[in-house]
This record gives structure tokens, C-alpha cells and sequence, in this order.
């Protein structure tokens, strides 16, 4: 199967040349045959992809210990339900895995993009074609998932613990898939570019295709959170490491363009900022391949050290050029069709909230780069940690939360006093009464209680949205359901974009809750005992142990109490004393008030050929907080080692999703048949209405 | 087996790629008038969508009335330069109007906006 990998890889490559030559020479020449033979090299190079990527699932399937890849990434012993995780597991698996996606969505976004396009399709057929040379260059000369080993093990060394969890399954291809995806609104911006196409021809293709990767990123970041939270054991979910930040980067750009591409839309305005928006974003997401590919920055997610970081770094610096170079050759011709009107306006809205984005980002990316600079600047690699990060971007961060209630009540052009008064009355009443509230019921933290105000502020001014629209259309005669669903359904980008903002309200709940009112205790229990932190009682009921080939695996049951704190008013007094948040009790019993709501089994497994501990958290959740149990270690005396922590609002992180995901659909459902109505309209044909394929 | 399979592959990549020089089917690059058309289709599809839109914006209390009236009429009178552009001589001012009232109408009904002019929210 090595063998037909390695020629696929083969082809690949051979086809991707001959796409990006063809393409060109066919269109400068004007020769049809040749743009059109192009085009379909383009896309078997999808063939051949899925030809090498099948063989080396095969490879894992029959267990092929010859190929290197297979033999570093999987043994017998591993479930075959994680085939598909160590696919890409690795390195150069990783990487077959994002040439898959490439040329997968490559081959979908030329085979339906619009006719209107034809000018400039060679084009972007040339620049995916040469960024999927690229890939299928690495693949078949420097990093090789088909490299064979001399002498063939009787086992594999199995697959990385941490990634034996159900988020793997989508977390990395999510993320990965989310990343390369950028490539298509890119290469269709700058094929448009090349062919002189500078107005708003690509518009509707660059919007739903970067809503498509936008959406598949955040989704694949938010998994990730999950997976830190569930199987990391550090009772987090963000630390702003440097590859959760560079997926975060391009996340955040293109949340820029997806607000900005509707002024253009719309208005005829920012075309130029938008364009340069997708360059941005193209080249912080190759800014994220080099730093995953053995780049200069530690990172407990990046690959090993290799030469694959200089080659990477090679391509990054090739495309911010390429793209940068092309924007200001073309710059003069792509001026907005008017002015802005006025700085009270929706469309100044979308603009503030594009520079808070790119404050967001530009912050993170000198925090990801710091190191590289210290190291140049005095030889010493200083890294910058989590506070820099909540610090620097707390703040911005809620101001785009803010934005999201102002900029849907603006109107575009421009507003009166007396609108502004109406539409902002009730959200700013509903904030303010909020933080009210929260100040007399004696919560803390001035900052968080901001944050909460903010949260009702945006939430009510999206319920206003919905009501007013709602109210116009139960005036003309539906009933309330139905008039709402008429509302969205008439306008479904916009719609589609306030759910999402209701799921960032909901993250924004879960970050504020866990940031701001976590508790957390340490304690070492024997059978028997428990631990007390707030008004929970875990009790050390029982435990476990399995010891397998690759690991020995240790767990606990665990019985989790509500308490009544006046039961235990003598020990809380104690241990506020002493400045602590939680207290062991050697004596279990039940007191009278106890009501037993969980059991919880907290797992710890330590594989010797990793040299790696992992660990799976006994979490009981509900809508208001989480009781967070992590098992540290089972110490020789028999005692379990435990960390807990009580995660308010964490819930409502993990929640958001679906909402996240749903209002992506809603944006990107096609917005309405009136197109294809249209094209079968009798508008009279002209005689030369048969083009060819072309 | 693996040697007999990329072979394969790689014949029927050089017959799909090789076919638009040695197949029945003839190509042309697109003309100008094509692409003229094409896109000039899309900007008339762009114009009933922001009709639409302003539509929506109007009777949620979005927009006033005059500005409004004002977008509306501009955008129409796109449209109709646009309509009369596609059809040429061919048709009538007054089966151009038919058309771009039959689209806007179609666009209402899909929104279920209430009738031109409604009530809106203030």
C-alpha cells in the first residue's frame, strides 16, 4: 500500500503543476482546450489525494507496521475506532489530512462557482492548484507518511493517549479543515484581482466560503476547549497557548470580513478593506502551519522541531508577498462606490468592530512572536503567559461584545437623536437595571458584573430586533410564531448572525463564571474520607485499577453530596480561618441535611511508552456551575491526590455550540430561489448564448 | 497489486485531462458579451435583494419613510436600466415595468412583507 500512496502523492503532484501551468498559458493564450483540461487536472488531483489518504488508512487497518508512520502512530492493541484519529496523528498524517480537505473543497468551490466568474476561474484555479503543489511537494519529497522502515517491528508504539478521546474525532480535522479552508475565499479574491474583476463579482463566493471556514474553525476551537476541559486535567479549557492562538488569529480576522463583506453588500463600501481582510487571514492561517510544522515557538500542540518549520516559513513569507503585492497593484481600482454618511451608522459600527477584531488579533500575534523577538533582541526566549493575554484583550474582547448591541440597532447611513433614544432605551435599561441587581444581591468582582450588564444589554437589544420585526409582520396578519419565522427566514444572513451572537453572549457567560468565581481546593483522601468545598461533599467511596500493555490505569468512585452549610458551620468556620476554600473530613457520615445528587468516577492512566500521564475528570455539570474533580495521582499509601474546583456558568461554554453552529447554517442557507427563478426568466438570449464548458 | 493501481490512477488521469483536446466536444474561451450579461444578470439579482432588504428594514422601523422611498426608487430605477440593458429593443418600457414588479412581488411574498408602504414600528 506504500507503493500506491507514494504514487498517488506522485500524481498528485504532477497534476497540480500541470493545472497551475495549463491555467495560465490557456487563459494569456486564449487557449479553450487547455483551461478547460486544466480545470479537470485540478480536479483528479482530489483523486489522487483520496488514493493516498485511503492507502494509508488501509496501512493502519491491516496493522502495517513497515510504513514508519503506521509503526510511530498505532499497535494492535489500539481500539480500530481510532484509525481515523491516528490518520492524523502525526505529522506528516496531519498534513495528508489537510491536502484531503484542500483538494476536496477545491474541486467543490470550482465545480459550483458561478459563471460569471469564467474571466477569472483560471486564475483561481491556478493559485489553488499551486498552493496544492505545495502540499503534495512536501508530502511526496520531506515529510512522507509512506517512509518504510528497515527492519519491521512486531508492534507499533500505539497512539498518544491524549488524543484517545471522543473530541479527537473532530477537533483536529475541524481545526485543520477550518484553517486550510481560507485558502478558497482567498484564491477566488485574488484570481478576481488578477483578471481585473474589482467589483463585486466575488463577493457572494468569498462571503459563503469564508463564513464556511470561519464556521468550521470556531467549531473546531471550541471542541478543543472541550478536550482540554475533559481530558487535560488542569481544569481549564483556554490558555492561550501559541497554537490555540494562531487558529484563533485568522478566527478573528475573518469574523472581521464576514461583518465588513455585508457593508460591501450592501453599500458598495470597504471593498478594499475586505480584500485585504482575506489576505490577513490567508496569511495567518500559513502563519499557523509554520508554527505548528516545528516552528520557533514552544507549544504543547506543535509537531517536533523540523526542517518542515524552514519550509513552511518559506511559503508564509512567499504568500504574505504574493498577496500584498497583488493588493497594491490593483489598489487604485478598488475604491468604494461612497463615502460613509455618517459615524452613527451601522456600517461605522461594522468598522469600529473590525478594528476591535484586528486589535484582538494583532495583540495576540505580538504575544506568539514575543519570543522570537527576545530571543533575537537578547538571546533569551522570554514567553509571554495567560495574564498578558486576559489583560491586553479583556477589555477589547468586551467592547465587541458591546458592538454587538449597538451596531444591530444602528440603521445605515445614518440615525436621529429620536431613533437612538427609542432603540437604545430598553437594552440600556435592561444592562443597567442588571448590574443594579447584582450589586444589591452582594456579588462581587466590579469587572464581571460589568460584563454581566454588557451580556443583558446585547441579549435585549437582539430580543428587540426580533420583537419589532416580529410585531410589524403579526400587524399584517400572521400569528407570532409564524411571523417570526418569516422574519429570519427573510433576512437569513442577519438572523442567522444574531443567533451566533446569542451563542457568544452564552460563551461569554461561561467565560465570565470561570474566570471570575472559581473556586478551587486541594486535598488528599483515604477510603472513606471526603472533601468539602462551598456546599458540595465528595466522598472517596471505592476505586479501580487496570493494567494493560500500554498502560496502567487507575480510577475512583465517588459520591457527591449537597450539603447544608449550617451542618457544617464549625469546620467552615476553621478553614476560613485558615484562608482555605475547602476541607477534608476523615469522618464521612451523613449528615442530616446531605442529599446525594452524583456519582462521579474520576479516571488516571500513565502509559510507559509515552512516558505520559492522562486523566479524565469526574465532572458533574449542571446550568449553574460544575463540581470539577481532578485525579492528580493514587499515592503508594492509598490515598488519591485530588484537585477540585467548582467552574460557575461553565455549562453555558459548552451550550453555545450548537447555537454557534445553527446560526452559522441559517447564515449560509442559500438566501432565497430568487436566483434560480431568474434564470429561467425570458429575458431574450443573444445569438451567441452557447459558450461551451467555459 | 499497489504498482497495478497507481497505474491505473494515473491512466485515467492523462484520459480526463487529455479528453477536451481529442474529444467531440469544441470549447471557446467565454466573450466579452457572455461575462457582460452574466454579470449584469447578478447586479440585477443583487438590486432585488436589496429592495428586499430595505423592505424588511422599513417595516421593522429601520429606515424612515423618506429615506426609504428615496433607496427604493434609486434601486428600482437600477433595475430597470439594467432589465432594459438584458432585453434591448425587444421589449416594452411597460413589459419591463411587469417584469421588476413581478420580481419585487415574489421577493415580498417570500418575506410575507406587509403591502407597500405598511405601518411601521416607531
Amino acid at each position: 500500500m506504500a507503493d500506491l500512496g507514494v504514487m498517488a502523492l506522485l500524481l498528485g503532484l504532477a497534476l497540480s503543476a500541470y493545472s497551475a501551468v495549463g491555467s495560465i498559458i490557456g487563459e494569456k493564450r486564449g487557449m479553450a482546450e487547455l483551461v478547460v483540461s486544466a480545470r479537470r487536472a485540478l480536479y483528479m488531483t482530489t483523486l489522487a489525494a483520496a488514493v493516498a489518504s485511503g492507502a494509508l488508512i488501509n496501512a493502519f487497518v491491516q496493522n502495517d507496521f513497515s510504513i514508519k508512520y503506521v509503526a510511530d502512530h498505532s499497535n494492535t492493541l489500539m481500539d480500530r475506532a481510532f484509525v481515523w484519529v491516528a490518520f492524523y496523528a502525526g505529522n506528516e498524517g496531519s498534513l495528508l489530512y489537510i491536502l484531503l480537505t484542500l483538494s476536496i473543497i477545491t474541486a467543490l468551490s470550482v465545480w459550483f462557482a458561478p459563471k460569471r466568474l469564467a474571466r477569472s476561474m483560471p486564475w483561481t484555479i491556478a493559485i489553488l492548484a499551486v498552493i496544492q503543489l505545495f502540499y503534495f511537494g512536501v508530502l511526496a519529497f520531506v515529510a512522507s507518511p509512506f517512509e518504510l522502515l528497515g527492519t519491521v517491528p512486531g508492534d507499533g508504539r500505539g497512539i498518544n493517549p491524549l488524543l484517545t478521546h471522543p473530541g479527537m474525532f473532530s477537533h483536529p480535522p475541524l481545526l485543520m479543515g477550518g484553517l486550510i479552508a481560507i485558502t478558497i475565499p482567498f484564491a477566488f479574491v485574488s484570481g478576481a484581482m488578477i483578471a481585473g474583476n474589482y467589483g463585486d463579482d466575488w463577493i457572494d463566493v468569498a462571503r459563503v466560503s469564508a463564513i464556511i471556514s470561519w464556521g468550521v474553525l470556531g467549531t473546531g476551537m471550541l471542541l478543543g476547549a472541550w478536550w482540554a476541559y475533559t481530558i487535560l486535567g488542569w481544569g481549564g479549557y483556554w490558555a492561550w497557548d501559541p497554537i490555540e492562538n494562531v487558529a484563533l488569529m485568522p478566527w478573528l480576522v475573518m469574523t472581521a470580513f464576514i461583518h465588513s463583506v455585508m457593508v460591501q453588500k450592501r453599500r458598495g463600501m470597504f471593498r478594499m478593506w475586505n480584500v485585504a481582510l482575506l489576505n490577513i487571514a490567508f496569511v495567518l492561517a500559513q502563519l499557523g502551519m509554520f508554527i505548528n510544522r516545528g516552528g520557533p515557538v514552544v507549544s504543547v500542540h506543535s509537531f517536533a522541531a523540523s526542517t518542515l518549520g524552514v519550509i513552511f516559513l518559506i511559503f508564509m513569507l512567499a504568500s504574505l508577498v504574493f498577496a500584498f503585492a497583488l493588493f497594491l497593484w490593483r489598489m487604485p481600482e478598488m475604491k468604494s462606490d461612497r463615502a460613509m454618511e455618517s459615524f452613527i451608522s451601522r456600517e461605522a459600527s461594522f468598522l469600529i468592530n473590525n478594528f476591535l477584531f484586528l486589535s484582538v488579533m494583532a495583540v495576540t500575534l505580538w504575544g506568539v512572536l514575543f519570543p522570537l523577538f527576545s530571543d533575537l533582541a537578547r538571546d533569551v526566549s522570554v514567553s509571554v503567559s495567560a495574564p498578558y493575554f486576559d489583560r491586553a484583550n479583556g477589555p477589547v474582547l468586551l467592547g465587541i461584545v458591546i458592538m454587538m448591541g449597538i451596531g444591530p440597532l444602528l440603521p445605515w447611513r445614518k440615525s436621529s437623536a429620536r431613533s437612538l433614544k427609542q432603540w437604545f432605551m430598553w437594552p440600556t435599561l435592561v444592562g443597567v437595571l442588571t448590574i443594579v441587581v447584582l450589586v444589591a444581591l452582594g456579588v462581587q468582582r466590579p469587572v464581571a458584573i460589568l460584563a454581566f450588564g454588557v451580556v443583558a444589554f446585547v441579549a435585549t437589544a437582539i430580543s428587540e430586533e426580533w420583537w419589532r420585526g416580529t410585531a410589524a409582520r403579526h400587524q399584517a396578519g400572521d400569528n407570532w410564531l409564524l411571523a417570526w419565522w418569516r422574519l429570519v427566514n427573510g433576512n437569513r444572513p442577519r438572523h442567522g448572525g444574531y443567533i451566533v451572537h446569542i451563542s457568544i453572549l452564552m460563551l461569554g457567560l461561561g467565560i465570565i463564571g470561570t474566570n471570575f468565581y472559581q473556586q478551587r481546593t486541594d486535598g488528599a483522601l483515604s477510603l472513606g474520607e471526603s472533601l468539602v468545598i462551598d456546599n458540595y461533599r465528595i466522598e472517596y467511596v471505592g476505586n479501580g485499577d487496570e493494567s494493560r500493555r500500554d498502560r496502567i490505569a487507575q480510577w475512583a468512585e465517588m459520591s457527591v453530596y449537597r450539603i447544608d452549610t449550617n451542618d457544617y458551620s464549625t469546620e467552615i468556620a476553621v478553614a476560613r480561618d485558615e484562608g482555605l476554600s475547602g476541607f477534608t473530613l476523615e469522618n464521612s457520615e451523613v449528615r442530616p441535611n446531605d442529599e446525594l445528587i452524583a456519582q462521579i468516577q474520576p479516571w488516571h492512566g500513565f502509559y510507559p511508552d509515552f512516558n505520559m500521564a492522562s486523566v479524565r475528570s469526574g465532572i458533574r455539570s449542571t446550568i449553574v456551575e460544575d463540581l470539577y474533580v481532578i485525579p492528580r495521582d493514587f499515592l503508594a499509601d492509598g490515598r488519591i491526590s485530588l484537585a477540585v474546583s467548582i467552574n460557575p456558568l461553565a455549562w453555558w461554554l459548552w451550550a453555545s455550540g450548537p447555537f454557534f453552529i445553527l446560526g452559522t447554517m441559517v447564515a449560509l442557507w442559500p438566501q432565497s430561489s430568487v436566483e434560480r427563478r431568474s434564470k429561467h426568466q425570458k429575458v431574450p438570449a443573444a445569438p451567441d448564448d452557447n459558450e461551451g464548458e467555459l | 497489486m499497489p504498482v497495478v493501481l497507481g497505474t491505473l490512477l494515473a491512466l485515467i488521469s492523462v484520459a480526463v485531462i487529455a479528453y477536451p483536446f481529442f474529444g467531440s466536444k469544441r470549447y471557446r474561451m467565454v466573450s466579452e458579451r457572455f461575462i457582460t450579461r452574466e454579470l449584469s444578470r447578478a447586479e440585477r439579482l443583487r438590486i432585488y435583494r436589496k429592495i428586499s432588504d430595505i423592505d424588511a428594514d422599513f417595516t421593522s422601523g429601520d429606515l424612515t419613510e423618506a429615506d426609504y422611498q428615496q433607496q427604493r426608487d434609486m434601486l428600482r430605477v437600477s433595475a430597470a436600466e439594467i432589465l432594459r440593458q438584458e432585453s434591448g429593443a425587444s421589449s416594452s418600457n411597460s413589459a419591463r415595468d411587469e417584469e421588476l414588479e413581478k420580481e419585487i412581488s415574489r421577493l415580498r411574498e417570500q418575506s410575507a412583507q406587509p403591502p407597500e408602504g405598511g405601518d411601521p414600528l416607531r
